[in-house]
């Protein structure tokens, strides 16, 4: 097993070395770690306007990727560990498989983790540990998130909890489950980059197997994360088609709202109430790209200062 | 010649899968070993490739679709 270190945070860049190495390598057995700065990362074909609250992660300032596995949105910063498995594909996809080693490598240095239903990791009965894979050209990518000591108030800040209801769609549904810091749990305190030493230690100990991209390499990576995990084609072109419908309250006058979006470009918009222009609405919004600044400009030209209050009830 | 092509089995417990993209249009040649369509099940994207060349003459079921395995899902265009 060969460990490639991705020495970056940037989640677009780290998103595409994954995908570089997946396609890139077939003939060798590897391992990653890597961590983000904040950002929320959502599943292959998971539809962001039911699964986010995207205006809510505008105000926070982190941005949304798509990564090319299946499964829910996740939040990521610098205290969530992320490792991948990229291995030949044998038989049927199976978890168990690359579970087994970061669950051996997590009790070997003192995590009390246990596997819980198909693909998590617990302690008790809270998640530290969810994963999911993506089977392409006879090669497997397994990856999973491992909570260390991720900032659990922004996670429920942005999780969707009670959000969504009215967003009718087909796509894949996150799970939300209760999480802990696997750091809490620990009998000596570490920090992050002890705990990822630690599991590297374990799991490539060789240190003639820890590798790193020549610079040629890191510019193919560079070119993949701004053509492909940048675009706005691929995060938000990708959401399935959808219906939205919500009543709620903009301005303390009742508003009503419904638009669709095929293909993230939105059709039949319509907005009623008494505090906004409802055919200038509609016309600046019919034909518009699903995308929290192309809404955050057409609210401000809708409501002025309190852009930010119609744009969390319209995305 | 044409040819009806089903959704595998990708594991043993499996009963369902979402397919979530069309690699190729209908009309659009396609070589066998070609990626074809992705689905996906327990949080598992598979690329399911084509088993043999031909046209991809119709896409028999819609991104979103909840398809069984056995269940066809495109028809190809032989030579």
């Amino acid at each position: 097993m060969i460990y490639m270190d991705s020495r970056s945070t940037d989640p677009y860049y780290n998103l595409a070395f994954e995908e570089y190495l997946f396609r890139s390598f077939p003939g060798e057995d590897l391992f990653l770690l890597w961590r983000n700065s904040p950002c929320m990362v959502v599943g292959s074909y998971q539809n962001i306007c039911r699964e986010t609250r995207p205006a809510r992660l505008r105000r926070l300032g982190i941005p949304t990727l798509r990564r090319i596995s299946g499964g829910g949105a996740v939040y990521h910063d610098l205290g969530n560990v992320n490792y991948s498995f990229i291995t030949r594909q044998e038989g049927g996809t199976d978890y168990d498989r690359s579970l087994a080693p970061i669950l051996a490598a997590l009790n070997a240095i003192g995590v009390p983790a246990r596997k819980r239903r198909t693909c998590d990791i617990a302690i008790g009965e809270e998640k530290i540990s969810g994963s999911a894979q993506r089977a392409a050209g006879g090669r497997l990518l397994h990856h999973g998130t491992l909570l260390f000591d991720a900032d659990l108030t922004a996670l429920e800040e942005i999780s969707v909890r009670g959000k969504g209801e009215h967003v009718q769609t087909k796509g894949t549904q996150s799970a939300i489950c209760a999480v802990t810091n696997i750091r809490q749990h620990l009998e000596e305190d570490a920090t992050v980059e002890d705990f990822c030493r630690q599991l590297l230690d374990n799991m490539v100990p060789d240190p003639s197997d820890r590798l790193e991209l020549t610079a040629a390499q890191e510019a193919e990576v560079r070119r993949l994360a701004e053509e492909k995990y940048r675009s706005w084609e691929w995060t938000w072109g990708r959401t399935p088609a959808f219906t939205c419908k919500r009543s709620g309250t903009f301005a303390g006058k009742s508003i009503f709202i419904a638009y669709q979006a095929k293909k993230g470009i939105v059709s039949d918009a319509r907005i009623e109430s008494h505090a906004i222009n409802g055919p200038l609405a509609a016309s600046l919004l019919n034909g518009a790209r699903l995308d929290p600044e192309g809404f955050a400009a057409i609210c401000r030209e809708l409501a002025g200062d309190q852009e930010e209050e119609l744009l969390e009830l319209l995305l | 010649m044409e040819k009806q092509l089903s959704l595998p089995r990708l594991r043993e417990e499996m009963t369902s899968g979402m397919l979530c993209a069309w690699l190729k249009e209908e009309g659009e040649p396609v070589e066998a070993g070609e990626p074809l369509y992705e689905i996906e099940t327990d949080k598992v994207v598979n690329q399911i490739e084509a088993t043999e060349s031909g046209v991809l003459k119709k896409q028999l079921r819609e991104e979103g679709d909840e398809i069984a395995p056995g269940e066809p899902v495109a028809v190809l265009e032989t030579e």
